[in-house]
């Protein structure tokens, strides 16, 4: 801030109470800088039995730095000329989902949810998720009261990359986009009574899908070992001791042995939280789940702040995506929830996921920041 | 511009964010916060193993401290089945085809198959490492340790084996090293672990060896070692991460054995030339087919066993990876010979003539002979009292006419109705001899007993008597003929035939007594046990171990024999050499001592095969000179106890006797030992063929 208004011009527009510069929200911002460096520490953890290199570390940090850039630029725009253009961004958005069904997308573990550009992997269900919540924020932002037609037309551009996602198969994706989507929907003022028959619809068509067949094995096991805790799976029962041997304050910094012998799999993305957990214990963790909460709270108060409709569902969708990715992520880790591979903000592995968080939180900054203008 | 009811939606989605983080936090509070010992407990059989080390078996050494059984390490390649388990099933059939082909291509032929049955093999416990190749040559060990991302789960290991430098030498006595089963298992549980002597107690695990037979068998608790413990620390793929506790193994103590090594490989060597040399011919009754033989060197005395051969034997090296079903058969197949038998004392035979000395001490007990009233005209056969028909009539082997015989010379010349008379005027008289005078000398002696000797399997072969026999036919009336015992039925027994069985090692216990003049010593074959001070250096090098445990001689009952009788049957054990019409003269003036050798020839017969030949009998042998070595001989379908045992006896004695005994050759040395060997041979042929049987 300092440098800010050392570098503008004196006079009338430093006073200018309408500059975006001066609303940044600094608590959100700190917020996530505390979640990164957090992040990076439990990737370090967590990768270097088979990285000495720390190439795990530098990659993430590579794209935090790229984040933090993206996130500047984006809250320096207008979200609203962003939200502009949203038909020509979710229609890149879709087109990214339908193409890693072709054969330019790559297969990963059953699920057909990444492009490999060499060295990175990019995954692009992770930015349509962006492109859906602008898309349904300008929609429904532009009418005060959403009737029928205006339901229909928002259930579509959300129903588009759902399906899509789905056909990776990537279920917990597809699930991220319906409970941003229907956290929109209740903020932009759909009657309750369309909710609740939504609600009804949502609830009869995953009994559907569960007894169809249409998911895989796998991924039905996985939904029903969380209802049933006997048949628990390997992965969550490796969780579970990791962080529960954790106790209060953890074995410390790369001393958990459940980390260190590579235990839980996929440790450096899904099951991330483990190494809090074991490392760090039930203070660390919670430090970090309030981290989280501060990020999400922030951007519910933008939602709250925000100068208009678009803004105010632009920012509960972020909140929304958030909440869930947060709730999903440590929720499978901790035992509540079942498993299915959604990274946790800003501190999973994983570039597509670090910089379209970057980029969420670029857009609630840019809403936030724009609430005078 | 936000509306009210936006600000109340937005509320609600507050409201539900905060209470999903509240259930964040409780559940993390009920694990984290609650018990968390519960999680720390299962984690660490995850990642915690405790490695249970075997450590080396003690080593068995003869009386001078040579070592007949050694360890040496074997490079075993194994399956830790926990990180397997967690592969996919194709990721973990692609590593058995990997792993089979690699060790195939290192020169260690191994099946796909082979990998996939010890996967699967549930014998072993989970926990448990599956050997699935081992003698594996030391590059296949790099090669595998270089690249364990490529062989998940696959690990090597070094064992410990038994090795035996004399090869198949006292084998059969020693016995051999096989994987602990269940009820072995069950015999060391709890409070009847085997401990060493400060009170460790040596613990076993499924997989760990265990006695087998022989020394290795009766001595288990002082050979096996304390095991070790490691505990140590693997990652998800079962790689090491550290060590976080050890105790090492304690070597288990060294066993020495009364035997000598070179005696021991002389009479083996004497023993196979001698059956081999038999074997196809013709004799008496039939074909000499001599299926197995034995030979007992007992220090009498003592008890200790100074040698114990037993033909036909087998190599032990071939069993030290275990036993396959095949070769357990090959092992106890009659049509072999039976090579894991010892038949020095699991063999039980009519002992013929040898049994005579026992006889002739009832007759003498009784006072159907003695001094002045020993003498009798040996006509050729012997006829019942009061008996009339063809079974009256019994007669000396070939109906030779022996002429006057005193008690000696009965011996000498083993006549046979001397023996019949007395075992008639006993039986006739029974109102005042009782039932059984000759067995209860027999049982005296110690025959019908095990001898107790420090080796597990003993039969205790059989002195038979009236009350035997009904109480056997009231139990079975089918099977036997009658429950009735007759006057010939003592007869026979009087010259060890009929029912009385003997094993070789009991006959040796029976001299031995005689030759002490009636102090009859348990048979021992350990000496003492003792712990090496530097494991580095040869166990038995004086100065090098301390003694754990000493074995001192055991008289276990003495035999009244007065002088005069005594000296009576001396002379007759030595006329049997020394007199010219002795049945073991000519075998004696053959290959003779460099002192005198007494003692008895047998030819038992048996129904329907070739005669036994058995001989017993000891060196030097003198009034008043102390006896050093007692020898039985004893080998089946083999022809005359004259013929055949005798010389056997006197050759491996012979070089004892004179201080030739030929060092016993280790098997990298088996080259400078075939001459000996086809030299012993040649002996033994031209020893067959001499006198009469007896």
């Amino acid at each position: 801030m300092t440098l800010e208004r050392a570098a503008a011009p004196p006079g009338f527009r430093s006073r200018n109470l309408g500059d975006p510069r001066r609303h940044v929200d600094v608590v959100l911002a700190a917020a996530v800088a505390g979640v990164l460096v957090f992040g990076l520490v439990l990737v370090y953890s967590a990768t270097r039995r088979f990285d000495d290199g720390n190439g795990y570390v530098l990659r993430q940090l590579f794209f935090a730095v790229a984040g933090v850039g993206a996130a500047t630029v984006v809250s320096l725009v207008d979200y609203r000329k962003v939200a502009d253009w949203w038909q020509a961004l979710y229609a890149v958005g879709v087109v990214m989902l339908v193409g890693v069904l072709t054969p330019l997308g790559t297969v990963v573990n059953g699920t057909s949810g990444w492009y490999r550009l060499g060295p990175i992997a990019l995954q692009p269900a992770e930015f349509a998720k962006l492109a859906t919540i602008l898309a349904i924020a300008a929609y429904l932002g532009s009418v005060d009261e959403v009737d029928l037609r205006r339901l229909a037309g928002a259930l579509g551009l959300l129903g588009v990359p759902v399906v899509l996602t789905l056909l990776q198969p990537d279920l917990g994706s597809a699930l991220v986009f319906i409970v941003l989507g229907m956290g929109m929907l209740v903020v932009a003022g759909v009657r309750m009574k369309h909710l609740g028959v939504l609600v009804t619809l949502g609830i009869v068509a995953i009994l559907v899908i569960l007894n169809s067949g249409a998911l895989d094995d796998y991924q039905t096991e996985r939904l029903t070992s969380f209802v049933s805790p006997d048949g628990q799976s390997y992965n969550v029962d490796q969780a579970q001791k990791a962080i529960g041997s954790g106790g209060l304050t953890g074995f410390g910094l790369t001393n958990g042995p459940q980390t260190r012998g590579g235990y839980v799999p996929e440790q450096q993305t899904d099951f991330i939280f483990t190494v809090v957990g074991e490392e760090f214990g039930f203070v660390g963790s919670s430090l970090l789940l309030v981290l989280l909460g501060v990020v999400v709270w922030r951007c519910w108060r933008a939602a709250q702040l925000a100068a208009d409709q678009t803004g105010t569902l632009l920012c509960v969708g972020v909140t929304c995506m958030f909440l869930f990715h947060i709730f999903e992520n440590i929720g499978m880790a901790i035992g509540i929830m079942p498993v299915t591979g959604i990274p946790l903000p800003f501190v999973s592995y994983g570039g597509s996921s670090l910089l379209a968080s970057f980029v969420a939180v670029g857009l609630v900054q840019s809403v936030h920041m724009h609430r005078f203008s | 511009m936000n509306t009210s009811s936006t600000q109340v939606r937005l509320s609600g989605i507050g409201i539900v964010a905060v209470c999903l983080f509240a259930a964040l936090f409780v559940r993390l509070w009920f694990l984290q916060g609650v018990d968390p010992q519960r999680f720390e407990a299962a984690t660490e059989s995850n990642r915690l193993r405790v490695i249970h080390e075997e450590g080396p078996r003690g080593r068995i050494l003869d009386r001078n401290g040579r070592v007949l059984v050694d360890n040496r390490t074997t490079i075993v390649v194994a399956l830790d089945r926990e990180p397997l388990r967690r592969l996919e099933e194709d990721e973990r059939a692609a590593v058995f085809v990997d792993l089979a082909d690699t060790l195939t291509e290192l020169g260690v032929p191994t099946k796909v198959s082979t990998v996939e049955r010890r996967y699967g093999d549930v014998r072993y416990s989970p926990q448990e490492y599956v050997p699935v190749a081992d003698e594996v040559p030391e590059d296949v060990e790099l090669y595998l340790a270089e690249r364990a991302d490529r062989f998940p789960g696959v690990v090597v290991e070094r064992r410990t084996v038994r090795s035996y430098p004399y090869g198949s030498l006292a084998a059969q006595f020693v016995g051999y090293v096989g994987e602990v089963n269940e009820d072995e298992l069950a015999s060391v549980e709890g409070e009847a672990v085997p401990r060493a002597q400060d009170g460790t107690p040596k613990e076993y695990q499924p997989g760990d060896s265990f006695g087998k037979g022989g020394i290795e068998s009766s001595e288990e608790a002082t050979l096996r070692a304390v095991p070790g413990r490691r505990t140590i620390e693997v990652n998800a793929r079962g790689e090491l991460l550290g060590e976080l506790e050890r105790t090492d193994a304690r070597p288990g103590d060294d066993v020495w054995l009364s035997i000598d090594l070179d005696l021991q490989a002389h009479a083996e060597r004497l023993l196979a030339a001698k059956i081999r040399s038999l074997r196809g011919r013709e004799g008496g009754e039939g074909t000499l087919n001599a299926p197995q033989g034995s030979v007992v060197v007992i220090e009498p005395g003592t008890g200790q066993i100074l040698a114990m051969a037993s033909y036909p034997s087998y190599n032990p090296s071939i069993l030290v990876n275990g036993i396959s079903t095949d070769l357990w058969e090959q092992l106890n197949d009659p049509n072999n010979g039976r090579p894991l038998y010892n038949w020095a004392l699991q063999g039980a035979y009519a002992p013929g003539s040898t049994f005579k000395p026992v006889t002739a001490l009832a007759g003498w007990r009784a006072g159907v002979i003695g001094p002045g009233n020993e003498e009798y005209d040996d006509a050729g056969t012997y006829r019942l009292q009061n008996c009339e028909g063809a079974g009256c009539t019994f007669q000396n082997a070939g109906r030779k006419k022996l002429g006057t015989v005193d008690l000696a010379r009965s011996l000498a010349v083993s006549s046979d109705t001397y023996y019949y008379r007395l075992a008639e005027l006993m039986w006739l008289n029974r109102w005042q001899f009782g039932d059984h005078p000759i067995q209860d000398v027999a049982t005296e002696f110690g025959l019908g007993a095990p001898t107790g000797i420090d080796l597990p399997g003993e039969t205790s072969g059989r002195v038979p008597t009236p009350e035997q026999r009904r109480a056997a036919f009231e139990s079975n009336p089918e099977v036997f003929l009658t429950g009735d015992w007759f006057t010939g039925d003592t007869v026979i027994t009087s010259i060890g035939q009929g029912d009385v069985l003997v094993t070789p090692l009991q006959l040796a216990e029976l001299y031995a007594t005689i030759a002490t003049g009636g102090v009859r010593y348990r048979p021992q074959v350990i000496s003492q046990v003792t712990r090496p001070i530097d494991p580095a250096e040869p166990p038995g090098e004086p100065g090098n171990f301390e003694v754990v445990r000493t074995v001192t001689p055991e008289e276990v009952g003495r035999v009244e024999m007065d002088d005069d009788f005594y000296l009576r049957v001396l002379a007759g054990l030595i006329g049997v050499t020394q007199e010219e019409d002795g049945t073991a003269s000519r075998s004696w003036s053959a290959s003779p001592t460099a002192w005198t050798m007494g003692g008895k020839t047998g030819t038992a017969q048996v129904a329907g095969k070739a005669d036994s030949a058995l001989f017993a009998g000891w060196g030097p042998i003198a009034a008043g000179v102390d006896p050093e070595y007692v020898i039985s001989v004893v080998i089946p379908e083999a022809g005359f106890g004259g013929d055949v045992a005798a010389p056997l006896a006197f050759r491996i004695l012979a070089p004892a006797s004179d201080g030739t005994l030929p060092t016993a050759c280790t098997i990298a040395a088996a080259g400078q030992c075939r001459e000996a060997e086809s030299s012993a041979a040649q002996a033994s042929l031209n020893d067959v063929g001499s006198g009469g049987p007896g």
